[in-house]
């Protein structure tokens, strides 16, 4: 099958592979869709359950028994729960900049990817959500971070990062939502459309509004598409922003600096676009989708990956020298609390994931090998982790008066939260891998068109 | 009865060519359908600007000044407290807020604007009782003339539509 | 998949269902069970507002101060009584609500309180609601009624009388100086003349009685007066804490620490770091065994170079010159000191120390003319002199020969704290009729025929002594919760007074010593001030025997064995623990969680000793080892505490019970295993091995060090009037974006100033806040995962070379910034900035989120991780202070200068329609403060102490660079050292 869209010198390696026409765009990405259900769907689904079930007791637990149930302390207030909470946020961004900021600059590449990562990005915000209720000591009282009118007249309190927190993740979720369904829709009509049973049809049909795909929808369709995408960029960099004010806001060493913004940032898209390779490169293969999600995508993205990593490295030797430039001695110590306190090794783990491990990104092969990115994407899911608990707990267990300097040790219930979240994420991720089109047919479909008109252009 | 014409073109360019024309000829009630958005489609069909930047932009200001109102009149008029010694209304705390608020309300009203404005949800359309339409959503290139009350014009379309070049022409009876 | 984490807290539930069902106290003796009981007793409680306490005593007591026209609900009374730790009693006010007491203070009237309170009597409280002391009287474990045990008892002497004038009936009692106990005492020797009373307690004070026979030929009291003691040698004397009038003693020397030309100065010599010389200005760390030969030397020293004409006598005895090296050096200084301040020097000897020592003690301070000055005497407060191991060891001979038929017991459980080689618990076996009168079901109940359950000191009438022999007659705040007997009715049953109570018991042999007609009067009047006039012992004024004491010099000899540090036996110290006493206090929560003032250890107690020691033993911290003595062993975690003496290993007594005391079951280790009569205090000989098993201790202060940051702040008094701007960057306004707010419109400006001169670490504080705040005990396992719950912490800083380390401590609790930046992270304004300054916590508001914990630079806020308050022991819920909210699960809280006094005070200064006086409020931790180290007041009074300390060259704010602006201010310790030893 020969590849439609000649390689040129800029970009050779071809984004679409062997798709004559609509029709085999419909099939490839339907498959998955209209085929049985296979044998390894349902076993990695019932593990999945398994692992919700996990996140269930322990969520149970926490309620029950209260916040003890964690390994918090005092001087360590915080820390798996908001360590799993930045991570999961940070996870969501790859979904959000994909489909948004390369929609912006119409990078041709995106299209193949967005849907999947946009569903990343809302299962990840699931995720995260859960924590900061949880980690309350009485999380029945959430909702009094939101200004309801009430009789005490008592109002949140809007100089705190946490409103802001609230504010930020809830209008992330929604807006993800949002454009995720709005880019759903007209595969939803397609599937309605290609559907064979009536079941079938009625609830595609029932998702897909009535859409026809006529000339006046697509007309402000296109607008408002383009819009969303536009408002989701500065919100996507504002969200991992205020969750970085958390830290920066307040006054502990390790925390209260200036870089964090920015370096949150470029951590988030850092660690979501590991995530979207880690799961992109098994469900490809497995789903058939060879032809649309092709070495050309990974290549591209592995450079995203070693841009960002390069922005997060810069960020830890920054936040060193500026530990030890302040001259101020609490800062300095806990730089080198970092490097040499007692948990350095997890300090020494994130540099190795997330500086040294990307830097294998400088070649192409490496970065079209399969093998070494879903490797190198792992390590750095891990690092980014690491990050996060370096941030946390490594700032909090050593801060101003040694006195009440302590350690932390996660409990079973913060282990079996973290698990469990992930079993939740992968289970919701399987159910969207079987009931949707990972992959955005239209846009494919109007990328092919794009493709052959550029082609025939070359030809001419 | 009124009726719709539909007709079913091989590529793209030519359901833009054939929309193009039959509107210079005077047909307004006229519609494309394409699996994906068609450059030009717009153009061909002579629709006006959308409306949908102005309806976020209107949102996003109205939710950006709403949202720095509420933290404004809760924090520093209704109950002004002493919080750490700050001032009751410190402006630059209140900006992340304003911010969201202004990006959720803009994102909402430009979602279920455009539902409105498509008149979407439609659970049933005349077009879907032509089983062959529903290429349409997937690789089919369809034009359709609404509602054609006389038979003589609706002959006059169906062979129109053949001579620019339409793969097959249906007639679908509207429902009243 | 279950973590130890897990098990914690399972653990913590099991302790908490024993303390709901403590074996045996299932049912009381009418049949009624614990929980029904309990009810009715809440019920009533609750009724008592509007009905009065049903439960209070018949007879008439008397409130202090003023007597109400009616009991007011709402406000809380105070009655002074006293409570007796040994012999010694301490004056205190109960505060009691509606009939319930909920607090203990000291008694400003009271010579050895001045108002202050000690860990002890503060914790007391605790006790008389816990509800795993004994409730019933049983026999061979079977409950039986108080009569039949009258009747029986009464068969057993009537045959005993007949049989052989009683000679098989003996009597083990606490050392007391009880006047009525006296008299019973001496009734009972008049019915039953073969009868014999024994004394025992395990931390006695045989050695300073022993001393002052040798020195004076008869055993005396000595009384310190340190208000009048410019140089103190302390040899092994803790007397800053736990021993008699520490807190007298804390007080006056406190006083002398202002800096300046009276500042007193005070060398320490002691093997384990104590509380003492942590304040000291020069420290020696010698080994206890070391101590009788560093007072020959110091007499040496004084007799050689300063001449004191009294001491020539003993000259002849004294053989060794002074050697070379440090510690000669040390002596020299010292000995220049004293000799430079005579009649205004002391020299303190530990009751550790054996009776030479403290008659060398009493020889150097006659010949420095203290007596009358710094030291005085007068008879002993107890009525036995001996009631040491020795007194013990008669006792058990005598048991062993089968000539004890009956032995009554109401010394403090005596088969746990006896001498292991006694093997007193089976001798108790062999007795045919034991009749104890213990507190709980613990290790003497167990081995005793008869065992009839102890009234609380707020549950009885009774009267005591202080150390000066003062009088206080006790009194009852509340009729016994668990069917307690008073000491004075079991005694006075073996008179055949079983029909009265131990009020009358009491009236009468006072009836008897003032036959005054104007008794009531006066009895009413003892009964309000808490102490009986004129009561104090006439001085006594003894001379030295120079000759006695010369042979028992030379008897002495030079006692150091010569082998250089390291290769030297191992000695062992028994010590006192500062938080469970002899033990008797192990089941108290609020001592075993409180953290030891040195080691900040809670829940057990460890193997202490130095960390080169560890080292040489090659032993980490929390190692498990077994130690052993003569023959016996026993497994200690180790713990290394810097500037303890080399070879030597302290071991605190009173942990490892294995009674039927939920709470102290299963803490620490028994060092009383390896106590041996002869040697009760120190032996030579101990050996370590180590078990290769890991103990987790709670420790709530791990780091040692300062980090070289200015936290808490010492200088010496030349280096501090050297630069007194030195502590400019420290104080003072930092810059900041913000308009400050504007205090100055609201009535007050609520501050307080903490004194490191005067802080001794001592605790009092800890507990106190404990109490009048309502604070939760966490339980071990919860310490062990730093969720401590005290609001006011006292950290403790080595600096120097960890071997010779210099020590201070730090009470930190919420500084009250006035930019706090824990409230500007709250989400939910659920703590806030009062108009007078406050730092105000809105326990209903909190949702959680622990952001202000982690932004207070302090770590001073405490959180409610689980619900720590909920398993509470039903009989503990009538102890909560009705004005301080009980905290629920999730919520934060941390220190309000204790706002509710503020509001209390405000209301009674506008019903009285007058302004606050400086001085009338007083914060918990200031008001049981016994060296007044922390001051309350307002800053608009430009006068009030507070304020004045507030402008103190020696004050200096914590974290200051941060900007927070606390409105507690800190005073840098200045001490006093020896230029001669610079």
């Amino acid at each position: 099958m020969e590849p439609v869209g000649q390689p040129d010198a800029l970009d050779p390696a071809p984004l679409l592979v062997g798709v004559k026409d609509d029709q085999t765009v419909t099939q490839i990405i339907f498959r998955p869709v209209w085929e049985r259900t296979r044998r390894g769907w349902w076993i990695l689904f019932l593990i999945g359950l398994g692992g919700v079930g996990l996140l269930i007791t322990a969520i149970s637990v926490t309620l029950a028994r209260g916040i003890g149930a964690w390994g918090n302390n005092i001087p360590v207030g915080w820390a798996f729960g908001i360590v799993n909470f930045v991570w999961w946020i940070g996870i969501g961004h790859a979904g959000t900049l994909i489909s948004a900021i390369l929609l912006l600059f119409q990078q041709k590449w995106r299209t193949s990817i967005n849907r999947f990562a946009e569903a990343m990005t809302l299962f990840a915000v699931m995720c995260a959500g859960m924590f900061p209720v949880l980690h309350l000591g009485r999380p029945w009282f959430a909702y009094w971070l939101v200004p309801y009118p009430n009789l005490m007249r008592i109002w949140p309190q809007f100089r705190s990062a946490l409103t802001w927190d609230v504010a930020a993740v809830s209008t992330y979720f929604t807006v993800s939502l949002l454009f995720w369904y709005v880019g759903l829709v007209p595969d939803l009509a397609s599937l309605r459309d290609a559907s064979k049973s009536r079941l079938q049809r009625i609830v595609y049909g029932i998702f897909a509004l009535g859409w026809r795909g006529s000339g006046r929808q697509w007309h402000h369709y296109r607008i408002a598409y383009l819009l969303l995408g536009g408002l989701a960029t500065p919100l996507v960099v504002s969200v991992h922003t205020i969750v970085s004010f958390d830290f920066a806001e307040g006054l502990i060493p390790g925390w209260h600096s200036t870089i964090f913004p920015p370096y949150f940032v470029a951590g988030a898209v850092f660690s979501g676009f590991a995530l979207v390779l880690t799961l992109m490169i098994p469900a490809r293969r497995f789903m058939g989708l060879e032809q649309v999600i092709t070495l050309k995508h990974i290549d591209n993205m592995n450079k995203v990956l070693l841009a960002t990593s390069m922005m997060v490295g810069y960020g830890y030797l920054i936040e060193q020298f500026m530990g030890w430039y302040s001259g101020n001695i609490y800062e300095m110590y806990s730089v080198l609390n970092r490097m040499f306190g007692p948990y350095a090794l997890i300090f020494w783990l994130l540099i190795l994931c997330n500086v040294l491990a990307p830097q294998l990104m400088w070649s192409r092969r490496m970065r079209t090998n399969l093998a070494v990115t879903f490797g190198v994407s792992l390590l750095v899911n891990v690092g980014m982790w690491c990050e996060r608990f370096v941030i946390v707990v490594v700032s909090l267990h050593r801060d101003f008066l040694p006195s009440s300097w302590a350690m932390y040790r996660p409990t079973w219930v913060d282990l079996s939260l973290f698990t469990g979240t992930l079993a939740f994420f992968g289970t919701l991720f399987l159910l969207f891998l079987r009931f949707l089109p990972a992959v955005s047919a239209s846009e494919v479909k109007e990328l092919r068109q794009e493709l052959s008109e550029h082609a025939e252009e070359k030809a001419a | 009865m009124a009726d719709w014409i539909l007709g079913e073109f091989g590529t793209s360019s030519a359901l833009l060519k054939a929309a193009e024309q039959l509107r210079r000829e005077g047909h307004t009630r006229l519609d494309t359908y394409s699996p994906y958005p068609l450059d030009g489609s717009s153009e061909a069909l002579g629709l006006p600007r959308s409306k949908i930047p102005l309806i976020g932009l209107a949102a996003g200001l109205s939710g950006a000044t709403l949202g720095y109102v509420i933290q404004w009149l809760t924090n520093a008029v209704d109950w002004p407290l002493n919080v750490g010694g700050r001032p009751p209304h410190s402006a630059p705390t209140f900006i992340p807020i304003t911010f969201e608020s202004g990006v959720l309300l803009s994102a909402l009203s430009i979602f279920f604007g455009l539902w409105l404005i498509l008149r979407l949800p439609q659970p049933y359309h005349p077009v879907f009782d032509l089983e062959e339409f529903r290429t349409a959503s997937s690789a089919g290139f369809w034009l359709s003339v609404e509602s054609v009350q006389a038979a003589a014009e609706k002959e006059q379309l169906v062979r129109r539509l053949r001579s620019l070049g339409a793969v097959q022409v249906s007639i679908v009876p509207e429902r009243r | 998949m279950k973590s130890p984490s897990d098990r914690v807290d399972e653990a913590g539930v099991d302790r908490a269902v024993e303390r709901e069902f403590p074996m045996g106290a299932a049912e009381t003796a009418d049949g009624m069970d614990r929980r029904t009981f309990v009810q009715l007793l809440g019920t009533s409680l609750a009724l008592s507002g509007l009905a009065g306490c049903p439960r209070a005593p018949p007879e008439k007591i008397l409130p202090y101060t003023r007597q109400p026209p009616d009991l007011t609900p709402g406000n809380p009374l105070h009655y002074a009584t006293a409570f007796a730790t040994g012999a010694y009693a301490t004056g205190v006010l109960a505060t009691s609500w509606e009939g319930r007491p909920t607090k203990i203070e000291g008694n400003p009237l009271h010579p050895s309180s001045r108002g202050a309170a000690g860990l002890f009597e503060q914790a007391s409280i605790l006790q008389l609601y816990d509800p795993q002391r004994a409730r019933l009287v049983k026999y061979k474990g079977v409950a039986r009624a108080w009569k039949s045990f009258l009747a029986e008892t009464r068969q057993r002497l009537d045959y005993l009388l007949e049989a052989n004038r009683a000679a098989g009936l003996r009597f083990l009692l606490d050392p007391s100086g009880s006047p009525t106990v006296e008299d019973l005492r001496r009734r009972i020797a008049a019915a039953f003349p073969n009868a014999r009373f024994h004394a025992y307690e395990a931390l006695d004070r045989d050695n300073a009685y022993q001393g002052a026979r040798l020195a004076f030929g008869r055993p005396l009291e000595t009384l310190n007066e340190f208000e009048n003691a410019d140089v103190i040698l302390s040899l092994d004397a803790d007397f800053l804490q736990c021993v008699g009038p520490h807190l007298r003693h804390s007080r006056q020397f406190a006083a002398r620490r202002a800096p300046g030309p009276a500042m007193n100065r005070l060398y320490a010599v002691e093997s384990m770091l104590s509380v003492t010389g942590t304040m000291a200005d020069h420290r020696l760390r010698l080994r206890s065994s070391e101590i009788q030969s560093f007072a020959l030397e110091l007499l040496s020293e004084l007799v050689g170079k300063h001449r004191l004409g009294a001491l020539a006598a003993i000259a002849s005895a004294l053989g060794q010159p002074l050697d070379a090296g440090p510690r000669a050096a040390w002596v020299r200084a010292v000995a220049a000191d004293l000799a430079r301040h005579p009649g205004r020097s002391s020299l303190v000897v530990g009751p550790r120390q054996p009776a030479l020592v403290h008659a060398i003690g009493h020889a150097i301070n006659s010949a420095l003319g203290n007596f009358e000055q710094t030291v005085r005497f007068t008879r002993p407060v107890p009525l036995e002199a001996e009631a040491g191991s020795a007194a013990l060891a008669a006792l058990a001979a005598e048991i062993r020969d089968g000539r004890v038929d009956t032995l009554v017991i109401t010394s403090r459980n005596p088969a746990y704290t006896a001498p292991a080689n006694l093997e007193f618990p089976s001798l108790l076996s062999s007795i045919p009729n034991v009749i104890y009168h213990g507190w709980y079901e613990d290790e003497t109940w167990a081995r005793s025929a008869w065992t009839i359950p102890a009234a609380h000191p707020l549950e009885t009438w009774s009267d005591a002594r202080a150390h000066d022999g003062t009088i206080s007659i006790a009194q009852p705040l509340i009729a016994p919760l668990f069917n307690g007997i008073p000491e004075l009715e079991l005694l006075a049953s073996f008179v055949g007074e079983v029909d009265k109570n131990a009020y009358q018991i009491l009236r009468e042999s006072w009836q008897k010593k003032t036959p005054a007609a104007d008794f009531e009067q006066r009895w009413e009047r003892w009964l309000a001030d808490g102490l009986v006039p004129g009561t104090a012992f006439s001085p006594e004024r003894p001379s030295v025997r120079w000759d006695a004491l010369n042979a028992a010099i030379r008897g002495a000899g030079k006692q150091d064995d010569a082998a250089p540090p390291g290769q030297r036996p191992l000695e062992v110290n028994f010590v006192g623990d500062y938080k469970v006493y002899d033990g008797r206090f192990a089941n108290n929560a609020w001592l075993q969680e409180l953290p030891d003032p040195i080691t900040k250890l809670a829940w057990d107690n460890a193997a202490l000793l130095s960390p080169a020691t560890a080292q040489r033993l090659g032993l980490g911290q929390g190692e498990v080892v077994t130690l052993e003595l003569r023959g016996r062993r026993v497994d200690a975690p180790v713990f290394m505490v810097p500037g303890h003496a080399d070879d030597a290993v302290t071991l605190p007594l009173g942990y490892g019970r294995s009674g039927m005391e939920g709470v102290a079951r299963g803490m620490g280790f028994n060092a009383y295993l390896l106590r041996h009569a002869s040697a009760p205090w120190f032996d030579s000989g101990l050996t370590i091995t180590s078990r290769g098993k890991h103990h987790p201790l709670a420790v709530t202060h791990d780091h040692w060090s300062m980090e070289g940051r200015p936290l808490a702040l010492q200088s010496t008094l030349a280096e501090f009037q050297k630069n007194p701007g030195a502590l400019d960057e420290l104080r003072g306004p930092t810059e900041t974006f913000h308009r400050p707010v504007d205090y100055d419109q609201a009535p007050h400006r609520w501050a307080m100033a903490i004194d490191l001169s005067r802080c001794t670490g001592c605790s009092a504080c800890v507990v106190a806040c404990q109490s009048e705040n309502n604070i939760p005990v966490v339980g071990r396992e919860q310490v062990r995962r730093s969720r401590e719950m005290h609001w006011l912490r006292i950290d403790r800083y080595f600096s120097g070379p960890i071997e010779e380390p210099s020590v201070i401590t730090q009470p930190v609790a919420c500084v009250h910034c006035e930019l706090a930046p824990c409230e500007y992270v709250c989400p939910v304004n659920a703590t806030v900035h009062s108009d007078e300054g406050l730092n105000e916590m809105v326990y209903n508001r909190c949702v959680g989120t622990r952001y202000c914990s982690n932004n207070c630079p302090y770590k001073v806020r405490r959180f409610n991780y689980l619900h720590y308050t909920q398993d509470k022991p039903a009989p503990e819920k009538l102890m909560m202070n009705p004005d301080v909210t009980v905290r629920a699960r999730g919520v934060m809280e941390k220190c309000t200068y204790c706002v509710q006094r503020i509001e209390r005070v405000r209301i009674q200064s506008r019903i009285e329609n007058r302004p606050i006086r400086d001085g009338e409020l007083q914060t918990a931790c200031q008001q049981a403060c016994p060296a007044e180290a922390i001051t309350f007041g307002s800053l608009h009074d430009q006068s009030s102490r507070v304020s004045r300390l507030h402008r103190d060259p020696r004050r200096y704010d914590l974290l200051h660079d941060l900007g927070t602006r606390p409105r507690t201010a800190y005073l840098v310790r200045i001490k006093n050292p020896n230029p001669e030893l610079a």
